[in-house]
């Protein structure tokens, strides 16, 4: 009987202890997503990049978004003069395409990138780099090719592996371009990061390609507006006693989503005053003009804080 | 003298400012969960400059009232642009015109000349011929009410409506209390610098109502407010020594306070009104003695070979500070209001090793003023009463006699230019802004502020 006693508080104890274990520490991996979720954007922008680069390649019937979106960054370094060539051609027809204009680019796939123009250059890149991508792309870059473009994703390493052939036909640099196509995947990357993630998250209409951060150019000029529009009143007496943070949430269209939010405290006449100041200068402010449509996340929620005590040395 | 006041009661608000309102609660009960998410930005530059107000001409309730209309914007008008704290706005420039002050005013159109707050009232007789006064202030960026008024008073004292609404205002957008709705006694002068006749005057703050308190036969100093009453008190060459006298300043009422041998002098009153604080002449020197004006019964501070005067008691009445040159040159002293042992609180920092004299305490209780003569100057300054932070706030060829307004704030003094000119009034903000000439008859000096009126 006192060894079953025994055993019941020891094994008490573990479940105890144990489940404490788990409480605790599933409640601190709840409370910690907030401030992880940061890096996990940045980590993930790489990704999504190499993602909407798939999604470029797998986009065969929609030329056209890819293209607009380009602009001039996308000049491929790796590629040989050849390639280039190539590229034009598959940027006319976004990632599916370049299989078949590998071998048409220089029949018939330049005439669309001509009208394309500059865009179409930063797409070929990443269609050559594409080809090689299926055997090795992520399995993510795959789900992402095979939910957004569904049919490309198929379609291009089978379509593109026959499209080559002809080329080297004609050619036979081609087929070195593909070796170095198929050694460059960091290349497309690369290109990806640079010129043409930004593309592909256009082409395709999802959220973000890049991680979106506030610039510090976003925080200044809003900082600049709000302090231009604080009226602060002359010669005030213990300035450090009227700090004064106001919470703000803002919509999409950078107006106030409500009325701003006073979150210090102070019960004075003075503290009254001195937070009805910074939120008239909050009200005034709207809409802030300055901050992006990519960050929004970033800016939704705001605490303002209202210091005036540098400006009052004496 | 009398005003009646009651809080104006609010606006209706508009079913818009209800839907805002309940947005504002919803994300308030939101966002706490969210405080780990949020992005910080720090403000710490702001626009230092006065706040800029629209005072729009009262609508008068008939047209007989047009002018006491427009009277009570103009006297708001000019305390808030000498206070250095308010820009009051062009009325050219006004867009709206308020006909109405019982309906909230088209915000958008005080935004577009960037008012930041707006001023609206009504002045209307009553049957019994009283003067009604109502007034709202708006904040124009948020399209709220903040306070709102209503007096009743005769229509003589329709000044006063103003002062106390400019009080009102000045205390919601600045957090400080208000010194508007106060008065100032002090030295009137006239006549040739060899024959000069010095009158005891009394004005509004702001310099109207000037009236004479004597008829100028005998010269007259330092004049000093009650804090509870309406008297004064002062000290008047007679046909024998100076003496200290106290006077009711609506009754004329006048009378020596003490018998004392010798001269009295530099009178200031007690926080509670009750007793008068002076010098009292020894010989050669003088002390520093306390009369209850009831009892009559005198108390001595300091028993000293020296010149103890001019007293001023800290607003809870605990302290007292003095100047004294038991040191060799006049400085200041703090003790306590019984008496015992005094602590100097003055030390020149600069290279001119000045002297200090005419201390006062504010009303606040937070700095001492003084004059501070040295290197051929005075100057005006504060101290704290441990003699830290001191602050000169002007100085010139002749600047003495510092008093302070009800809020602690302002200073008033007098400076004299010398030569064949005289003395004038001026204000200047503690912080060493905003100086201002007040508006005088004639030459004036010996300032001393009154407390609020209401």
């Amino acid at each position: 009987m006192k060894v079953d006693k025994t055993l019941i508080a020891s094994v008490a104890l573990h479940v105890l202890v144990i489940g404490w274990g788990l409480v605790s520490f599933s409640a601190r991996s709840l409370e910690a997503p907030p401030p992880e979720s940061m890096p996990v954007d940045i980590i993930s922008a790489d990704q999504l990049s190499r993602i909407t680069a798939g999604i470029k390649s797998g986009e065969k019937d929609k030329p056209k978004p890819l293209v607009e979106k380009v602009a001039d960054a996308t000049p491929v370094d790796d590629n040989v003069g050849k390639i280039t060539e190539k590229k034009e051609i598959v940027t006319a027809s976004a990632p599916e395409p370049p299989p078949k204009p590998v071998e048409k680019p220089v029949e018939k796939k330049p005439d669309p990138p001509k009208p394309v123009a500059d865009s179409k250059p930063k797409d070929e890149p990443k269609p050559i780099e594409k080809k090689p991508d299926p055997p090795k792309v992520d399995p993510i870059a795959e789900a992402l090719k095979s939910e957004d473009a569904k049919k490309p994703v198929p379609k291009p390493q089978a379509k593109a592996a026959p499209p080559q052939p002809p080329k080297p036909k004609q050619e036979r640099t081609f087929d070195q371009s593909k070796i170095a196509a198929l050694l460059d995947k960091r290349d497309p990357t690369r290109q990806s990061i640079t010129g043409a993630a930004l593309n592909s998250s256009a082409s395709l209409g999802s959220t973000h390609g890049n991680a979106p951060s506030l610039s510090q150019s976003e925080l200044d000029a809003m900082r600049a507006r709000l302090a231009s529009l604080w009226n602060v009143q002359p010669g005030v007496e213990h300035p450090e006693e009227l700090y004064v943070t106001v919470r703000i949430r803002l919509n999409p269209d950078r107006r106030l989503a409500a009325p701003p939010e006073v979150v210090s405290t102070g019960n004075s006449p003075r503290y009254q005053a001195a937070a009805d100041a910074a939120v008239r200068a909050v009200l005034q402010g709207q809409p802030y003009t300055m901050l992006r449509d990519e960050t929004y996340d970033q800016w939704k929620y705001m605490d303002i804080d209202f210091d005036p005590k540098q400006m009052f040395h004496s | 003298m009398s005003v009646t006041s009651f809080s104006l009661p609010r606006l209706p608000l508009s079913r818009r400012h209800v839907l805002i309102g309940g947005a504002g609660l919803g994300a308030g009960l939101l966002l706490p969960s969210l405080a780990g998410a949020q992005t910080k930005l720090q403000v710490t530059e702001g626009n230092v400059a006065p706040l800029p107000i629209a005072i729009p001409d009262f609508v008068p309730g008939s047209p007989a009232d047009g002018e006491v209309s427009a009277g009570v914007a103009q006297v708001i008008t000019n305390n808030l642009r000498r206070s250095g704290l308010f820009a009051p706005i062009d009325p050219a420039a006004f867009i709206e015109k308020i006909v109405n002050v019982d309906a909230a005013p088209q915000f958008a159109s005080w935004k577009s000349i960037n008012a930041q707050a707006l001023v609206t009232g009504r002045m209307t007789r009553r049957s019994d011929g009283r003067l009604h006064a109502e007034f709202r202030l708006w904040d124009v960026a948020a399209g709220q009410q903040l306070t709102g008024q209503q007096y009743d008073t005769a229509p003589e004292f329709w000044r006063r409506i103003a002062h106390i609404i400019s009080d009102q205002i000045y205390e919601r957008l600045t957090g400080e209390k208000g010194y508007f709705d106060s008065r100032v006694v002090f030295v009137d002068e006239s006549g040739p610098a060899e024959r000069r006749v010095k009158r005891l005057a009394l004005m509004d703050q702001d310099g109207a109502n000037v009236r004479y308190l004597t008829r100028g036969t005998d010269l007259v100093l330092t004049p000093r407010f009650s804090p509870s009453t309406q008297e004064i008190t002062y000290m008047e060459f007679g046909q024998g020594d100076p003496r200290v006298y106290l006077r009711n300043i609506e009754t004329g009422q006048t009378e020596i306070v003490g018998n004392f041998p010798g001269m009295s002098f530099s009178p200031r009153f007690s926080p509670d009104g009750q007793r008068v604080i002076m010098s009292l002449q020894q010989g050669g020197n003088s002390n520093l003695f306390v009369m209850d004006l009831r009892s009559k019964s005198t108390t001595r501070l300091t028993d000293t070979p020296a010149i103890d005067t001019s007293p001023s008691y800290a607003p809870d009445g605990s302290r007292i500070c003095f100047e004294s040159d038991r040191g060799g040159k006049p400085q200041i002293y703090v003790m306590p209001a019984t008496g015992g042992a005094a602590q100097r609180i003055s030390f020149s920092k600069d290279d001119t090793n000045g002297s200090y004299s005419t201390p006062v305490w504010s009303p606040r209780g937070d700095y001492i003023a003084f004059t501070k003569q040295g290197g051929g100057q005075f100057s005006i300054g504060i101290m704290k009463p441990d003699g830290s932070g001191e602050r000169i706030l002007t100085s010139g060829f002749h600047n003495e006699g510092p008093t302070f307004a009800p809020n602690g704030r302002v200073l008033m003094f007098f400076r004299d230019p010398g030569g064949n000119s005289g003395p004038s009034l001026f204000t200047v903000d503690i912080s060493g802004r905003n100086e201002q000439k007040v508006p005088t008859p004639g030459f004036a000096s010996d300032p001393a502020w009154s407390p609020l009126l209401s």
